[in-house]
């Protein structure tokens, strides 16, 4: 597993963003251009390898310089850790804005917790030194519980970076009209807002997200997303309790909430709560894709975009595997024992690295 | 005298190399007085981009540590390592008191945007010119681990080493004193 976390030292009150340049043996980069908040490469030792910036230097213990060129981390120095919040070399960065949810979902990967510390300052540096044309992730916790810091932060990257993408994950919970002004401030071709709905049936989706009223607060809020032209990626986790209900969330989709972008079906992830209830929540999709199926053919027939999410190919019927792009991020991400000699393991996801080996899928094996 | 010239390099063409070597990247006797650029100049890699530690290259011609080094014959000159007993007046310090962890002061200035401008293929060509150093290294005997293209802490101790034995300057990364005493152009 690729480590988001390292060893520090620096000497500091508060915390802070550094992004880290090593100028070493890569063509085309220049130390002149050093930014404020870089800190360059000095020299390595066995002990650590020592940066050098604007703001005075600071050493990084175990781990390579070569690994971590390009990263911004945001250092916590009394502790003396770094969290890696941007990877250059990843498509996958997702800045964690809160802990705290307002929903309890029964398959919840993050449980949320109460305390919250305000990062917005530290996240507005970070993505500004975020690699040229890259899609920042944004999650929680609910994201939105700080609605108000979140689109002043959009709207201000977005403003100072034009090349920079993002996705939000939110619950809808918490738009109303009033936000209409803030988000017509942003550019809308380059956020995509992901919204999670798990069923048609009102109750069903109250059960899971653990709040009553969700439901048709969501459905609102969807509309007001409509009217202010965002992208929106519907996402749907798969489970037993809404399995057999993807048909009809299907045509629920295409009748009311024809402009999302994509519909997002997604397997189950292993942790959190969902580990705590596993054996009541997954649903093998490899000995039972009938009702996926159904619903990713009603809904494509009536022109809606759908993905599947966190699917290992193997456990795909073969129409359907030119829908599973790989998706489980690169740091969480790994392979089984049986998938060495597969052919389509450079296109598959894989599994997550605490996805458990003796309650899977049933249908397991090479796709290729 | 001939036979012995041709000797070596062919021993090294067939990769008979000896386990730790000094090989000086050679300075003709016939310069004056350094004033003018010595062959070591004229001949030195010209890398197409600046690597660590580096602002330019025009630096490289006031450094005496290349002025020190010569042999008559030109190319390299393997020795057996002198030791040198340590000089009597040294003594060992009683008391490391413990090195404090550097000081970081975060700039104030606001956040200002600065892209990190990556260029396609950048990774594998970083791991090409690793793994020409490893080979490298292997070579001279500073190095035993895979020739992987990855660097590791082997790596950064070999580097380490190499440098302070070639009186380059120690940082144990990949730099354009250290790429030119091995002979690789990074391009």
């Amino acid at each position: 597993m690729i480590p988001l976390r390292i060893k520090v030292e620096a000497n500091a009150e508060q915390p802070f963003v550094v992004r880290l340049r090593s100028f070493e043996a890569m063509p085309g980069t220049e130390r002149g251009a050093c930014h404020p908040h870089d800190v360059c490469l000095e020299a390595v030792d066995a002990n650590g390898a020592e940066y050098v910036g604007e703001g005075g230097s600071l050493r990084i213990l175990g781990i390579d310089p070569s690994e971590i060129d390009g990263d911004v981390l945001l250092v916590n120095p009394q502790r003396g850790t770094a969290d890696r919040i941007i990877r250059s070399s990843s498509p996958h960065n997702t800045l964690l804005v809160t802990e705290r949810c307002d929903q309890l979902c029964v398959m919840c990967s993050q449980p949320p917790k109460k305390q919250h510390v305000d990062l917005f300052e530290h996240f507005a540096i970070a993505a500004m030194l975020a690699p040229e044309g890259a899609t920042i992730g944004i999650s929680g916790g609910e994201p939105t519980l700080f609605k108000d810091q979140l689109l002043g932060f959009l709207a201000r990257v977005m403003r100072a970076r034009e090349d920079l993408h993002f996705h939000v994950l939110t619950n809808g919970q918490h738009f109303d009209d009033a936000d209409r002004e803030a988000m017509h401030a942003l550019d809308r071709s380059r956020v995509v807002w992901g919204v999670p709905l798990y069923s048609a049936e009102p109750d069903v989706h109250d059960e899971i997200v653990g709040k009553p009223g969700a439901h048709e607060k969501l459905l609102s809020n969807l509309a007001f997303l409509c009217r202010v032209g965002a992208q929106v990626e519907l996402r749907t986790v798969l489970m037993r309790p809404n399995a057999d209900g993807l048909p009809r969330l299907a045509r629920f989709l295409a009748a009311s909430v024809p402009f999302i972008q994509t519909w997002a079906i997604m397997q189950l992830e292993n942790i959190g709560y969902a580990r705590q209830n596993w054996s009541r929540l997954f649903h093998d999709s490899s000995s039972n894709f009938s009702p996926i199926a159904r619903g990713i053919d009603f809904a494509r027939s009536r022109g809606i975009d759908v993905q599947l999410y966190n699917f290992p190919l193997c456990t795909v019927p073969l129409p359907y595997r030119n829908l599973a792009p790989s998706t489980i991020s690169d740091w969480k991400r790994t392979y089984l024992e049986a998938c060495r000699d597969c052919r389509l393991r450079n296109h598959c996801g894989g599994f997550f690295e605490w996805h458990p080996k003796e309650h899977g899928y049933a249908g397991l094996g090479r796709a290729a | 005298m001939k036979k012995r010239l041709f000797a070596i390099p062919s021993l090294l063409a067939a990769g008979f190399l000896p386990a730790e070597v000094e090989a000086f990247p050679s300075k003709p006797t016939l310069t004056d007085n350094g004033k003018s650029p010595s062959l070591f100049d004229v001949f030195r890699m010209d890398h197409v981009y600046t690597l660590a530690g580096h602002r330019s290259h025009s630096s490289h011609r006031s450094h005496s540590s290349h002025r020190s080094h010569r042999s008559s014959n030109g190319g390299y000159v393997y020795r057996a390592p002198v030791y040198r007993a340590p000089s009597p007046s040294y003594a060992a310090p009683l008391y490391n008191p413990p090195t404090p962890a550097p000081t970081y002061q975060a700039p104030a200035t606001p956040p200002a945007p600065a892209p990190l401008k990556t260029l396609p293929g950048n990774a594998n060509r970083f791991k090409e010119i690793v793994r020409e150093v490893q080979f490298a290294m292997l070579a001279f005997g500073y190095y035993n681990g895979e020739l992987d293209g990855v660097m590791g802490p082997d790596m950064r101790a070999g580097l380490q080493r190499m440098q302070a034995d070639y009186k380059l300057k120690v940082t144990g990364t990949i730099t354009p004193e250290t790429l030119d005493a091995l002979k690789i152009e990074a391009r």
